[in-house]
């Protein structure tokens, strides 16, 4: 078993499976580079998550430990790659299972905690919660407007009026894609 | 040894013990808030350096590209975010054709349409404030590219199309604008992003085509073509500076039917034909059993042959008599009359051609062939005019296996005659 911290003063602690955990590709790589030390007594502070985050985190992870694992594919991160791999670069169709339909704090009243939950996913990457809760927010935003989006991400409109009507012609371009 | 070193050895065991855990716990948190540097695998730390983006990008890949593109409405931040990473994201396949037209030289208009003619929209820019690059980010155009009217292959449009993480990949490009404000640079730049792609280079009833643009090196940036046009415009026809180098490299085609189109090439000679002809000989004129599915009848359609086409019109130095002096007994002279239908005049036209019954293969040379639009010609995409009737992709597949009882030279009409959508 291995212990996470939350961020919160003083620190909740959470006690999960190391199969669960390793769900983390963060956890995981740490604990495979501290391997010979005895990491059940070790708690690990998890700086950037709080405790109703983590207890999500941990809930998420004991559900899917068993999960096989996805299959890995690189990222094509640098700028000047060759074109020729944006062929297989496109995006496997994901679908959310009925238990994380469940699980994803979907009330809108919600959305701040399932945002901090993506950071979360992210930083400890576990990627199928990171996809599964990407795949949630973009069929939230899905069709909607630009002001809807801007209110739902928590987001502020920072443009000039001009750098907006210039920007508008752009967009028109971009009707019929 | 006494039970109390003893003991005082297990509580300094324990305090060692204690202090190396405290150690490891404070390494682990540095290690997790990726604050350590050093003293750890290659890499381990970078996939912290972009951390609060990542969500959100991952969230646009899940959107439709159209909606993407409003997205940057949003607030600066994301449309920051979208401009980064709309190089990896995946790009929407475009099998169409895009237009590009300028007017007076300072706006330019960016047609696309899909494959069936079905035009997707339309937009113009300002020719100072050319953001191309920005607009097609998130498609990738295949099929072909076609710049139209005015300087539409100016420079600054190149310019953007070359940009190293914009993924075009056209199939046919066709110039047939002004040219006047092309370098050769960008051109060449042009052709090098566009050849793991292009199969068809033409330049058709483009202006300026003048000397210094086009030369061998910068149409063999474009790679192994299928077929190459050069056909500048009106009836002065300039030097184009295209020679036997560019003739000789169409040889290495691997489709089964190509040609090369030159008019006012002044550097090809008789000598280069006659290379190419070796060449090409060399590489097609089996010995041994014919192919299977090769055909010994000597008379038989031209369309059944995998047709190389060389035409040569107003090239200085080429003509049937000097093609014929230099290569000799390689070519089987077949001479053609059409009369033209339009105003009756006759209009002679000399093929020289060789056949490989082995390979099924047939190489025809062409002269002076005075024709407004011809053979494989490609017409300037418009609305509800499909791809494929924008210039004839299977030229070569046209097989009437029925009619090989024919006239030898009946089927010729089928090239003679346009369809309707190229009068206009």
């Amino acid at each position: 078993m291995i212990q996470l911290c939350s961020n919160d003063d003083p620190p909740v602690s959470f006690t999960v499976p190391r199969k669960a955990v390793e769900l983390s590709k963060t956890i995981k790589t740490m604990l495979e580079d501290l391997e010979g030390f005895d990491m059940e007594q070790t708690p690990i502070p998890l700086p950037n998550v709080d405790a109703p985050t983590l207890e999500l985190i941990v809930k998420w992870v004991e559900q899917h430990q068993d999960d096989p694992p996805p299959v890995e594919k690189p990222r094509v991160e640098d700028d000047d790659s060759d074109d020729s791999d944006a062929d297989d670069d496109q995006e496997p169709e994901v679908v959310i299972p009925e238990w994380d339909k469940k699980f994803l704090p979907t009330d809108d009243e919600q959305k701040n905690q399932l945002f901090k939950l993506l950071n979360a996913a992210n930083y400890l990457e576990i990627k199928p919660l990171l996809d599964i809760g990407c795949k949630y927010v973009a069929d939230k935003i899905s069709g909607q407007t630009v002001e809807w989006v801007r209110d739902y991400l928590n987001m502020e409109n920072d443009y000039t009026p001009e750098e907006e009507a210039k920007l508008k012609e752009e967009i028109a371009w971009a009707e019929g894609l | 040894m006494s039970l109390a070193v003893v003991e005082a050895q297990v509580v300094r065991l324990q305090a060692e013990n204690d202090q190396l855990r405290r150690a490891l716990a404070d390494f682990s948190v540095r290690i997790v808030c990726g604050r350590l540097t050093g003293e750890l695998p290659n890499n381990f730390l970078e996939q912290f350096s972009q951390l609060p983006d990542r969500p959100l990008e991952q969230v646009l890949r899940f959107l439709p590209a159209r909606q993407v593109v409003q997205m940057r409405h949003v607030s600066r931040k994301f449309n920051n975010l979208i401009r980064k990473c709309s190089k990896t994201m995946p790009k929407k396949e475009r099998n169409g054709s895009v237009l590009f037209k300028s007017y007076y030289g300072r706006i330019l208009s960016v047609v696309l349409f899909d494959d069936r003619g079905c035009k997707i929209n339309e937009t113009t820019l300002a020719s100072d404030d050319v953001a191309l690059s920005e607009l097609l980010c998130l498609i990738c155009i295949k099929g072909l590219i076609y710049f139209s009217d005015g300087l539409s292959a100016a420079d600054e449009v190149l310019d953007q199309l070359s940009k190293a993480w914009l993924t075009i990949r056209p199939e046919v490009v066709v110039f047939s604008g002004h040219l006047s404000k092309t370098s050769r640079n960008t051109l060449r730049a042009f052709l090098v992003k566009v050849e793991p792609s292009i199969k068809r280079l033409h330049f058709q009833s483009a202006d300026n085509l003048v000397q210094s643009l086009l030369n061998d090196d910068v149409i063999s940036a474009a790679g192994r073509l299928d077929g190459l046009m050069v056909l500048p415009s009106g009836w002065s026809f300039r030097n184009v500076n295209i020679g036997d180098e560019t003739l000789l490299s169409m040889v290495d085609t691997d489709h089964t039917s190509s040609y090369f189109f030159a008019i006012g090439c002044t550097d090809i000679t008789p000598g280069g034909i006659r290379a190419f002809v070796e060449k090409w000989t060399k590489k097609w004129m089996k010995t041994g059993k014919p192919e299977a599915g090769a055909k010994s009848t000597v008379y038989r359609l031209r369309s059944a042959w995998n047709l190389f086409e060389l035409t040569f019109d107003k090239c200085a130095n080429v003509t049937p008599a000097t093609v014929e002096a230099a290569c000799g007994k390689l070519l089987k002279k077949e001479w053609i009359t059409k009369v033209d239908s339009g105003d009756g005049e006759m209009n002679y036209q000399i093929y020289i051609a060789i056949e490989c019954h082995s390979s099924n293969r047939r190489l025809e040379i062409h002269f002076d062939i005075e024709q407004l639009f011809p053979p494989h010609y490609v017409s300037e995409p418009r609305p509800n005019v499909a791809l494929n009737d924008l210039y004839d992709d299977d030229w070569d597949s046209e097989t009437d296996e029925d009619d090989e009882s024919g006239d030898f030279y009946d089927d010729d009409e089928e090239e003679m005659n346009y369809p309707e959508d190229y009068i206009f």
